[in-house]
């Protein structure tokens, strides 16, 4: 009974995850957008709990679905709703760039379907220690890095949207 | 052991990078291109984890790019949403197709 759980897991995430994202695509409103973006977020959470690695689940929640959509819901405030809300099937690119996407997903999709488990999967769970020692001694440096783009994104921020008095 | 297939999840992960290409490609809203790219960014992360997690190298390479993204991603919405606060203040405008100043 319990080997059907996981599967069944993961067609709910799935179906959920990729659902909210194209309603994501497709809704009118930009704030309804918003709030499925946090729903697709809180689902690929899910998935990552399901592939056993909790840490980056927990990363998942705290930074996806806490401070990105935070940010762009302020994002959705500040900027007012267009006057042509539903400019989605009316505007010129709408057909080419759809056709493009479409084509472009059937050859990966197909591919992705390819790639098959070579028997040596990880335990679950348990990943905060590797991911720790990984971070603090080969990627020491990276890790530096990044703390530099966060400053300089920071700076940059409040630099562009600051008024010039 | 592990029921749920690798394909699968890379497949999820690439249907989820298609519909955000799609409305990155079909929106006109700029805050709503953001939010695609992030769910591009987040299918990414999903291929990543389900290699690292699945194909039994020892150490967990794959998640700790995971992590390299989180950060890119955060500095990424928070410099685009303060371009399109300016943008929003020189014109009142946040639809990319009339953001036509640059045009030649």
């Amino acid at each position: 009974m319990f080997d059907l759980l996981e599967p069944l897991l993961f067609a709910i995430l799935a179906l959920t995850l990729l659902g909210s994202a194209a309603l994501v695509v497709l809704a009118g409103r930009i704030t309804t957008s918003a709030l499925f973006m946090a729903f697709a977020f809180l689902n690929m959470a899910g998935m990552f709990v399901l592939l056993g690695a909790e840490t980056i689940a927990a990363f998942q929640v705290l930074i996806y679905v806490g401070a990105i959509t935070v940010l762009i819901l302020y994002g959705v405030m500040f900027t007012p709703q267009s006057a042509r809300p539903y400019g989605l099937f009316f505007q010129r690119q709408t057909p080419v760039g759809a056709l493009i996407a479409a084509l472009a997903a059937l050859p990966a999709l197909v591919f992705s379907f390819g790639f098959h488990d070579n028997g040596a999967a990880l335990p679950k769970g348990n990943d905060l220690a590797k991911i720790a020692t990984s971070v603090f001694s080969d990627f020491a440096f990276p890790f530096e890095i990044a703390s530099v783009l966060l400053l300089a994104a920071m700076v940059g921020a409040i630099a562009l949207v600051r008024r010039q008095e | 052991m592990s029921l749920v297939p690798l394909g699968a999840f890379v497949a999820v992960s690439a249907a989820l990078f298609f519909i955000g290409l799609g409305g990155v490609l079909v929106r006109r809203n700029a805050v709503v291109i953001l939010m695609c790219v992030e769910l591009m960014l987040n299918a990414a992360n999903l291929a990543l984890v389900a290699f690292s997690r699945r194909y039994g190298l020892v150490d967990e390479r794959g998640s700790v790019f995971v992590v390299f993204i989180f950060v890119i991603a955060a500095a990424e919405v928070a410099v685009g949403l303060a371009i399109i606060l300016a943008l929003y203040r020189n014109r009142p405008t946040v639809d990319v197709d009339e953001v036509t100043e640059m045009k030649g």
